[in-house]
């Protein structure tokens, strides 16, 4: 059996203390070594799926790098951390990088760990971008500095689909809302009310009527109850916020009540192929929004290079926009840190701000007062086919983001329309 | 409330009860006899259901009603035979130890069922078909009603008379119950306990393995299945009684009912009645409907 004696007990107790107290110096300096960047995003539990298009993105755009030399002739390494959606584990994991050096952080798609490390990150000193969070709050009451989300901003996205429902729609003027129980869900449908109001009267000349919205509970494995309610309800066109599992269970148990075929169009706010995927040829014909359409972006030399090594890596035919945001943020950093020739964070963030990089969908700036990319919204009409993979996209409508991104108000609550 | 949606909700609280009654009824059963709380057991139930999946998939398209039903129980088979190798290596190592050690044992098995499904299934979400006589829904009325909901509250109400029928009226099943009360006993008078206790276990992953298979068109399969159900299902068992299959499945049908009519009445606030139910009744009956006490 092995004794701690007093003196041992002493010994290591002192070690402790001078590693608390005086090493953070040391380890804190990130040296001449590699470019370490933060990779933190959930690689275990419910949003693991899509942390994998995350990490998968990021580590190609690191690849691509460093075969060209790296930043600023330094190799890039990822420092990567699973942050399991939960903001107590982000949080840990964002504490031990910063204070192991890295300062320069991407990942993060639940909206709730994005909002939990902006205050870490402007306390010390860190960069984050999102790679995939929907929550708008980023961009109003909860702004930090040292946060970025280098894709669709939720009113972009959202008012861009109200927008298209009203151009290629004009009649279906009766709308209703299939919106999971939390935050995400019920502002995602707001804005989209937002959009509706403004949208139908300027481009269909026609007022919208806005039936109230059926919540859906989160994580469960059962969603009839809320189907019954929908049927009840005289609505031409809904828009589904339900997202990736839950949005499959819901489209298999709505399929035994004909609910879908209600419908004369069903809008998705952001499943990209997640749900055509899952469902194949059950799935019925939607709109939804993209990240980023491979397909469509064919030509750019950045999104052809991306899309042969992803399927190089991966085997998979067809990267979701997770891969895109993460390949993306590696880049908008790379672009700062040669233009400033510092990697530094105070450095960084003031070369993000404003700055315009080249991405797989092409040019997106930065927007200077939130850090709010502006960009154009991809969205796809995804119908199901006879194909092994079970479903084809058959319409690809990009939105000019400028024309539906709210103006910048850093601090203050987003304020909307209501019916 | 008009009598169409009565009978609709009745209809959607009966599915949810009987889908969960599906999961639970294993669960309880080896609880009963072996008094081990297997919170591995969602995790069986989603290989089920994934091996199901196989095998519809290998099929393609949607499957007849028969081989639907074949791969349901091809799934409890196959899930059965994992269970005696669980028994070997894991359940029989934990009679007589302290519950939180057969808490952390289980659930550390949950996690290998997880990391084994995205093994061998990978990340993506899949799904089945539901064969095409049970695609659609019937009309009474203006009330609808889905021919797959009615589907799952038959296949509840077989398993449980079934398994009713077996514990009560068969030699081998009064044996389960005879040893469930009193093992010592049971041993004194000549009976293989640890025959039976591993016949429970592995009846007990069959119902797993079968629910998988038979609940395998109702939602999506991805690896966090397990723990969506096992949680549902542990609030059945909970309120019905530990231990009891009657309990499980009257338990299971009370919660549907107050959920699917509380929805309705709150439609702001899903959820809130399930869990309030909960609460009242726990605080009410601690033991269950229809548990006792010592359990």
């Amino acid at each position: 059996m092995n004794h701690i004696d007093r003196r041992s007990v002493l010994k290591y107790s002192a070690a402790a203390a001078a590693a608390a107290t005086g090493l953070p110096g040391l380890v804190r300096a990130q040296g001449s070594g590699p470019l370490r960047i933060g990779l933190i995003t959930p690689l275990s539990g419910p949003q693991e799926f899509i942390g994998s298009y995350v990490k998968n993105g990021a580590e190609i755009a690191v690849e691509q790098i460093n075969k060209a030399g790296g930043i600023l002739g330094r190799q890039v390494a990822l420092e990567i951390r699973d942050d399991k959606a939960n903001p107590a584990a982000a949080l840990a994991a964002a504490r031990e990088l910063l204070g192991s050096g890295v300062n320069l952080h991407i990942g993060g798609i639940s909206s709730a760990v994005v909002l939990a490390l902006g205050p870490v990150m402007q306390q010390e000193n860190g960069v984050f971008f999102t790679c995939g969070a929907g929550t708008e709050k980023m961009n109003h009451e909860n702004y930090s500095p040292n946060l970025f989300r280098p894709g669709d901003s939720p009113d972009a996205r959202t008012r861009a689909q109200a927008k298209l429902m009203a151009q290629k729609y004009p009649d279906i003027t009766r709308w209703t809302g299939l919106v999971p129980d939390h935050e995400y869900g019920r502002t995602t449908w707001s804005i989209f009310v937002d959009g509706l109001l403004e949208f139908y009267p300027s481009i269909a000349k026609k007022k919208p009527e806005i039936l109230d919205p059926i919540l859906m509970p989160y994580g469960v494995v059962d969603y009839r109850n809320s189907i019954t309610q929908a049927l009840r309800q005289q609505a031409d066109g809904v828009f589904n916020c339900t997202y990736g599992g839950d949005a499959i269970t819901m489209f298999q148990q709505a399929r035994g009540f004909g609910l879908m075929n209600r419908y004369k169009v069903i809008c998705d706010a952001a499943n990209e192929f997640l749900v055509a995927r899952g469902l194949k040829q059950q799935f019925p014909a939607q709109w939804t929004g993209m990240h980023y359409y491979a397909e469509a972006n064919k030509g750019n030399p950045l999104s052809d290079r991306f899309l042969a090594d992803y399927q190089a890596k991966t085997k998979d035919a067809e990267p979701l926009g997770w891969a895109a945001e993460a390949h993306a943020s590696i880049y908008a950093l790379k672009q700062a840190i040669e233009k400033g020739k510092s990697t530094e964070t105070a450095a960084v963030i003031a070369n993000l701000k404003g700055m315009t990089w080249q991405t797989v969908t092409g040019p997106r700036t930065l927007r200077a007062e939130d850090n709010q990319a502006i960009k154009d919204v991809e969205m796809v009409y995804i119908e199901p086919a006879a194909t092994e993979k079970g479903y084809k996209v058959t319409q690809y409508v990009k939105v000019d983001g400028k024309s539906v991104i709210f103006p910048p108000a850093p601090g203050k609550k987003l304020t909307l329309r209501s019916a | 409330m008009q009598a169409a949606d009565i009978v609709t909700l009745l209809v959607n609280s009966l599915t949810w009860a009987m889908a969960t009654f599906l999961v639970a009824a294993g669960l309880t059963l080896v609880f009963g006899t072996l008094h081990i709380l297997n919170f591995s057991h969602g995790g069986f139930f989603m290989i089920g259901a994934y091996l199901a999946y196989s095998l519809a998939n290998a099929i393609g398209g949607a499957p007849s009603i028969a081989m639907y039903l074949f791969g349901s129980l091809v799934a409890g088979v196959l899930v059965a035979v994992l269970g005696l190798v669980v028994d070997r290596l894991v359940l029989r190592r934990l009679a007589g130890v302290d519950d939180a050690y057969v808490l952390i044992a289980t659930y550390a098995l949950l996690l290998v069922c997880e990391g084994s499904t995205k093994l061998l299934w990978g990340l993506n979400y899949h799904s089945v078909q539901p064969p095409a006589s049970l695609d659609g829904a019937w009309l009474l009325g203006n009330a609808v009603l889905p021919k797959l909901s009615l589907f799952i509250i038959g296949a509840g109400v077989i398993v449980f008379v079934a398994l009713e029928y077996c514990l009560n009226q068969t030699r081998p099943g009064r044996l389960v119950k005879a040893i469930a009360a009193d093992p010592w006993m049971a041993r004194l008078l000549g009976v293989n306990v640890r025959l039976v206790y591993t016949a429970t276990v592995a009846l007990g992953f069959a119902l797993a393995g079968l629910a998988g298979g038979l609940l395998v068109s109702n939602q999506t399969l991805s690896p966090t299945l397990a723990s969506a159900f096992v949680i549902q299902a542990f609030g059945v068992i909970i309120i019905g009684g530990m231990g009891s299959i009657a309990g499980a499945f009257f338990g299971s049908i009370l919660l549907g009912i107050i959920d699917a009519f509380g929805q309705w009445v709150l439609p702001g606030l899903p959820g809130l009645p399930f869990f309030l139910a909960m609460t009242l009744i726990l605080l009410l009956r601690p033991q269950g409907l229809m548990g006792r006490r010592n359990h």
